[in-house]
């Protein structure tokens, strides 16, 4: 495939939190798309198109949000596009705007990933009763318990690795200052003794409701040259995009370890060219709600053998001075503002080869992962970037 | 192979949803659900000087943020309409009724909106209408019962 290549230039976040009771929700995503603008050295007259993704409609109650957005979002008399894939939705919804570039049609692309989940109860969203939709009954944390158990069993890991997922994540959020979650005070023992939800997940275990919105410019060689030598900052380049799908109750499905996640990393990292994943990606921003699904993401991402994703966990290699540092930002355990979470994943692999995650940046990170997965665990979006142009 | 039930035999299942949402208002429509607690009709001026109403946060044209909010007037001119002559459930009065653009006297655009009417021949594209606001305060669109007939010509 002869794709243009592809940068990330501007990157914005808003505070996340419970409520952002202070902005409409017009405002909240405009907070994003300004500071990605401004990160990028542009203005909204030099974006070519805006690709925008959120959750399903009825998590807000607004159908169709892309149809009264555009005049905030200074969409008039330019294409706007809305994108769903789920929980993957923020990864797939970048995806799709790198593709625009990559195409050759636009040469600036603004995406944005949202959600306010303050205005309604997600979990409820999504519990209708079977069969009048996927098996959900009580919420994704319910829906996603049996296989986090079934983990448990076949790989034989001790019982607290998530704790330790959940501490790890939790105080690297304190590294952050957009993350939802400061908890200063969590400890092993405070998780431990926090409430079981769904067992085995613990309420500390678990992503908190978020609102917030993340944004990202994306650009073309030229267009990326361009603000790198306006902002002084050099650009992500994306060395590869993938997105896979597999259905949600096919018979012979592997819920722990789905395919569609295997194949869509083996993708990914044909496209980057990389054959070793563990040795050449310097850190990882992946989607892990419940914080069971680092040892297992990390199995089904290639970084570990079948069986052995505790181990990476539990000798500290996936912290912030380990070998392979996980969600450096806090990720979802932290922050989930669901439509965004995808993009959060997909912006902080970007800040970080950019060198711009503060205080929880990594040194000489060159090649970074962001990775997605929604639906039943069904689709799953991906993206590596890197310092070097591919 | 079976043969296809008839349609006659296949049961069918009730879904009863309900749920709640709530809204972030933002500066600027929150101002204008304020002002309809209050019985004051509020727009707000765009770039290009017109007065938007409802008021929009952003420009339409330009998408800059808007801050300047103008009082408008609580009667208005008709600018188009539609008949509703047979009522069914859930329309907003429970007479027959037009649906009408209405341009507020000091505004620039149009809402849409309820008229009671007696009659279609009562309604006409530059008839004037005022608001007709509930008896007791609430919140929100639903002070703004709907707009009833005025006199003159606009």
């Amino acid at each position: 495939m002869n794709a243009e290549r592809v940068a990330v230039v501007g990157i914005g976040q808003t505070k996340y939190a419970s409520v952002r009771g202070d902005v409409s929700l017009p405002g909240l995503l405009r907070e994003a798309a300004y500071r990605a603008l401004e990160d990028a050295r542009l203005t909204m007259d030099d974006i070519d198109a805006i690709v925008v993704g959120k959750a399903p409609d009825f998590f807000e109650g607004i159908m169709m949000p892309e149809t009264y957005l555009a005049e905030a979002l200074g969409a008039v008399g330019k294409p706007l596009f809305r994108v769903h894939t789920a929980g993957s939705v923020g990864g797939s919804t970048a995806i799709v705007a790198a593709s625009h570039v990559e195409s050759g049609v636009h040469e600036r692309v603004l995406t944005i990933g949202w959600q306010q989940q303050s205005v309604s109860e997600a979990m409820w969203a999504l519990s209708f009763p079977i069969p009048f939709q996927q098996q959900l009954v009580a919420g994704a944390g319910g829906y996603f318990a049996p296989f986090i158990r079934e983990y448990i069993r076949r790989s034989g890991a001790p019982d607290d690795i998530g704790i330790l997922v959940a501490l790890k994540d939790r105080l690297n959020a304190l590294k952050n200052p957009y993350a939802h979650l400061h908890e200063p005070e969590i400890t092993y023992d405070s998780i431990k003794e926090s409430f079981m939800l769904w067992e085995p997940i613990r309420y500390s275990e678990t992503c908190p409701s978020s609102d917030g919105a993340i944004a990202m410019v994306l650009a073309g060689e030229q267009a990326a040259e361009a603000s790198a030598a306006a902002s002084g900052v050099r650009p992500a380049w994306v060395h590869g995009t993938a997105m896979r799908s597999e259905p949600a109750t096919a018979s012979g499905r592997d819920q722990v370890s789905p395919r569609a996640g295997i194949d869509c990393a083996a993708d990914v990292y044909s496209q980057a060219g990389i054959v070793d994943p563990v040795a050449e990606i310097d850190m990882v921003e992946m989607y892990v709600p419940f914080s069971w699904y680092e040892p297992m993401w990390l199995e089904n991402l290639g970084f570990a053998p079948e069986g052995e994703g505790w181990k990476m966990t539990e000798q500290g290699r996936t912290a912030l001075d380990g070998d392979l540092p996980v969600n450096c930002s806090g990720g979802v355990l932290s922050t989930n503002p669901i439509g965004a979470s995808g993009m959060i994943r997909f912006g902080e692999a970007a800040m970080q080869v950019r060198g711009q995650a503060g205080d929880h940046q990594i040194d000489g990170v060159e090649t970074a992962l962001g990775h997605a997965y929604g639906g039943a665990a069904q689709f799953f979006a991906m993206w590596v970037v890197g310092s070097e142009k591919p | 192979m079976a043969e296809s039930p008839d349609a006659g035999e296949i049961l069918r299942a009730p879904l009863t949803i309900g749920y709640d949402f709530q809204r972030t208002t933002g500066p600027v429509i929150g101002a204008f659900f304020t002002a309809l607690a209050e019985r004051r009709m509020l727009g707000i001026r765009d770039t290009g000087g017109r007065v938007v109403c409802p008021p929009v946060e952003y420009d339409p044209e330009s998408g800059e943020p808007l801050t300047d909010m103008v009082e408008v007037g609580t009667e208005g001119t008709v600018r188009s309409w539609s008949w509703v002559s047979r009522v069914r459930e859930g329309q907003p009065l429970a007479t027959p009724h037009a649906l009408a653009l209405i341009q507020l006297d000091g505004a620039d655009t149009s809402m849409l909106h309820v008229i009671d009417a007696a009659d279609p021949s009562e309604v006409s594209t530059g008839a004037r209408v005022r608001v007709r606001w509930a008896p007791e305060s609430v919140d929100g669109f639903g002070n703004l019962v709907c707009f009833e007939l005025a006199e003159g010509k606009g």
